[in-house]
């Protein structure tokens, strides 16, 4: 296994790397269209040392149809194995786009896995824009340049935005109307709709953009997890939306599928039920803490310039209004099919989240 | 009782006791466990403590938690050097809030012995157990029966306490905190938001409106179908809209097989705090095409109301004359699933709260559609907006069919302008003769 960490390491191997690439494909000249049915897959992995990436490269390494897996990120990936290629790329930097293109081209990659994405809201807007928009172009700027033709992307139901006239299931063609104001929101919605304009048809690329509803489960830490593990759980006075939980083995079952399938398009990724939100608190075993929407957003806001609240008060939308996905699309086209419905999801959390208290109880025995 | 329990106490003496009531406890036997009480547990719990108090050199006790100390402490004034150790021994290990009415596992656990050695090796094995369960993710069919293998109904109907074991298991929380907290709640609600167990308790008072308060009769029910996808088409009056919920009553009392009805109803519905979730939750669904169309689609009968806020929004000067009927959006749906509609009057309902004026400007800033003046309404507070109890009747007529125009007819405009028409036309010839069949608002 040749493992590299750091650009002069990468850049020294580059043309053992290229002796491998040549070794897999068979036939190199023809167009990538008719190449990859027969060639293994070499999948590169962006943000792959966070939850979705970690997990990702480790249910590919298993996977027959893969032949080698990059992996991209700051930091290695704990379930990094033989088949992982790890790089150290830095999204944000100014030339990341340069080697990204570099890796890829390298390694001959073919499918680019786009997760380099945050999941929970950051007072570091600046550093999130540069992430997130910026670079999802430089991802998709180094898969122009090199013989990328296929993308799956992370995105969140979130970016339709919870208002009250949005219909209970909302299907991938709603419009994103998230909060613009939001960056953490605004920065995803942009780079979605580069990701779509890479995608555009007639270009022979296959986009997949996942839309995953919020994500729980026993390992998984998120805001929703740290929302959901308070003891007294902030609400809106008077307001119980239906909210959508998705298991994490269901959210990582879907990106595999998506890497070994080819279903080009926008999908919904959701469980099947779902929760409104007081029931979730319950179900959680933590205690709802009403509070009238004006006092909440100021206290909040102040506690979010502190840094003592999960996310900013623009997510009390959230906690208001229904922002439910129809993920109808993805079991058809896709053929996914969650193993938890919201509920149980909710409560394999919970049952994670009071294994982990009683552990720690009797880490200090009394 | 805890009085006539307590033994005389002496350092010495509750040391061996402590220690030979333990494996007792680890038996099941029902015997072992009616003795155990939990008090007697926290007693016993707190005796060896008392000991360590008394003679200050006994290093092997183990402080425990305080939780299972601050109740019993409370009470008792001779223990007042330890209700001041309290603190210190961890306030706020307290994994579940206290006001859930069940037993914290805490409070009750089994005592600890004053031997290290013991409360080490349960650490340890309780350790080790987490540990295996962590790695597996489940647990291990040939556990060891040492572990204390309690079955869980055992330990609702006995007040003798869980073994910390039990507390690591995961159906543990989802039976005692779970259903517990949700007991006016069901633990799911359906895809649109109808919580069975919520509506269950509002249905009395549905009923008693239905039948004794507005003294619904109800005419052509046999004009619905037994099953199968349909839509009701209704006039929308009362300024506070209760027909929605006296048709969903209806249905359930009158129908053969007693369908369950939802209803559209207006977006400014779901702005508002509390209401929007009480309707959403006893059967009002958001009124959008997407919505109806999964509604339709899983075979469900569906009431709109095509008037809208236009129509809850009448004053008493117009009361039964249908405003514009939408722009035929439910023509449309009915057209593309392939629905029936069957019209219906409400007659009754507009008496219920007649609007006099409507303050519009100053609704805006509250996000209200319009703020009613009625007879009652600002005079009386918010007494004023009870309705009045006037007689209804709802009458069903007969179904519209569409099949003869198909799916693709419902880009048709003009058809669509036309149909709509005619369901109008429809429902305002029923209410019209319901109108001058009753001889009084109040008694039919």
């Amino acid at each position: 296994m040749v493992r590299h960490c750091g650009r002069v390491a990468t850049l020294r191997t580059r043309k053992v790397s290229d002796e491998r690439t040549l070794e897999h494909s068979p036939t190199p000249g023809s167009s990538p269209l008719a190449a990859r049915a027969p060639r293994r897959r070499v999948v590169a992995v962006t943000g792959a040392a966070s939850f979705l990436g970690s997990n990702l490269v480790g249910l590919l390494e298993e996977e027959p149809q893969i032949a080698r897996i990059l992996a991209l990120d700051t930091r290695p990936p704990p379930t990094a194995g033989a088949k992982t290629r790890v790089y150290d790329a830095d999204m944000t930097h100014p030339a990341a786009e340069e080697r990204l293109a570099e890796a890829f081209a390298a390694e001959g990659v073919d499918t680019v896995v786009h997760l380099a994405f945050l999941a929970s809201p950051t007072h570091a807007s600046g550093y999130s824009h540069e992430l997130e928009s910026v670079g999802t172009m430089h991802v998709l700027n180094a898969c122009r340049r090199t013989r990328v033709t296929k993308l799956v992307m992370w995105s969140q139901t979130l970016l339709y935005g919870a208002h009250p006239t949005n219909p209970n299931f909302l299907s991938e063609k709603h419009p994103l109307r998230a909060r613009r104001t939001e960056p953490f929101l605004a920065d995803k919605i942009e780079a979605e709709s580069e990701a779509l304009r890479f995608g555009r048809p007639g270009q022979g690329r296959t986009v997949t953009i996942l839309r995953t509803a919020p994500i729980v489960g026993p390992t998984v830490d998120n805001f929703f997890t740290r929302y959901l593990s308070h003891r007294y759980v902030p609400t809106v006075l008077g307001f119980d939306p239906l909210w959508q939980f998705l298991h994490e083995a269901d959210a990582l079952a879907a990106f595999r599928l998506a890497v070994v399938r080819d279903a080009p398009g926008v999908f919904n990724i959701t469980p099947d039920g779902v929760l409104p939100l007081g029931t979730a608190i319950r179900l959680a075993g933590r205690q709802a803490l009403p509070l009238p929407r004006p006092l909440a957003g100021s206290l909040v806001g102040a506690l979010w310039v502190a840094q003592f609240a999960e996310a900013p008060p623009a997510f009390f939308d959230y906690l208001q209004y229904v922002c439910v996905a129809d993920g109808e699309l993805a079991r058809k086209t896709m053929g996914f099919r969650p193993l938890y419905t919201s509920r149980e999801a909710l409560i394999d959390f919970a049952n994670a989240q009071h294994l982990r208290e009683v552990k720690l109880l009797s880490e200090t025995p009394a | 009782m805890k009085k006539e329990k307590r033994p005389p106490r002496t350092g010495t003496s509750a040391k061996p006791r402590a220690r030979a009531t333990r494996p007792v406890r680890d038996d099941t036997s029902a015997a072992a466990n009616t003795v155990a009480t939990p008090k007697a547990d926290g007693q016993r719990a707190r005796r060896p403590r008392r000991a360590a108090h008394a003679k200050v050199k006994e290093p092997q006790v183990p402080p425990p938690p305080a939780e299972e100390l601050a109740p019993h402490f409370a009470l008792d004034e001779e223990d007042e050097p330890l209700l001041e150790e309290a603190p210190e021994l961890g306030l706020g290990s307290r994994m579940v809030p206290p006001h859930v009415g069940w037993s914290d596992p805490l409070d009750s656990m089994p005592p600890t012995s004053n031997a290290q050695g013991d409360v080490a090796e349960q650490i340890r094995m309780l350790e080790a157990r987490l540990d295996r369960l962590i790695r597996t993710g489940s647990v291990p069919p040939d556990e060891p029966p040492s572990s204390e293998p309690v079955p869980l109904a055992k330990n609702e109907r006995e007040p003798a306490g869980p073994p910390a074991d039990d507390i690591a298991k995961s159906h543990y929380f989802e039976e005692h905190w779970g259903r517990k907290g949700l007991r006016s709640r069901s633990e799911e609600v359906d895809d649109f938001g109808l919580d069975p167990a919520y509506e269950s308790r509002f249905r009395p008072i549905a009923e008693f409106l239905y039948r004794r308060y507005f003294r619904v009769r109800t005419f052509g029910v046999a004009n619905l179908p037994a099953h199968g996808r349909c839509i009701i088409v209704a006039n929308h009056s009362g300024t506070l809209p209760l027909d929605g919920l006296m048709l969903r009553t209806a249905l359930r009392l009158e129908h053969t097989t007693a369908r369950d009805l939802r209803w559209l109803a207006e977006d400014f519905l779901f702005y508002l705090p509390f209401a929007g979730v009480f309707m959403n939750r006893v059967g009002a669904v958001r009124a959008c095409q997407e919505n109806a169309e999964r509604l339709l689609g899983k075979e469900s009968l569906l009431a709109v109301f095509p008037e809208g806020v236009q129509g809850i929004r009448k004053l008493w000067s117009e009361r039964y004359r249908l405003q514009r009927f939408g722009r035929g959006g439910y023509i449309r749906l009915a057209l593309r699933m392939q629905a029936p509609i069957v019209p219906c009057a409400i007659v009754g309902a507009e008496e219920t709260n007649p609007l006099l004026y409507r303050l519009e400007s100053l609704a805006n800033l509250v996000g209200l559609p319009y703020i009613p003046v009625t007879p009652t309404f600002p005079l009386l507070g918010p007494l004023g907006l009870m309705p009045a109890p006037s007689r209804w009747t709802i009458t069903f007529g007969e179904p519209v069919s569409l099949d003869s125009a198909g799916p693709e007819a419902a880009e048709d405009h003009v058809l669509v302008g036309r149909l709509s028409e005619r369901v109008r036309t429809a429902i305002q010839a029923m209410l019209d003769s319901g109108v001058r069949e009753r001889k009084s608002v109040w008694f039919g």
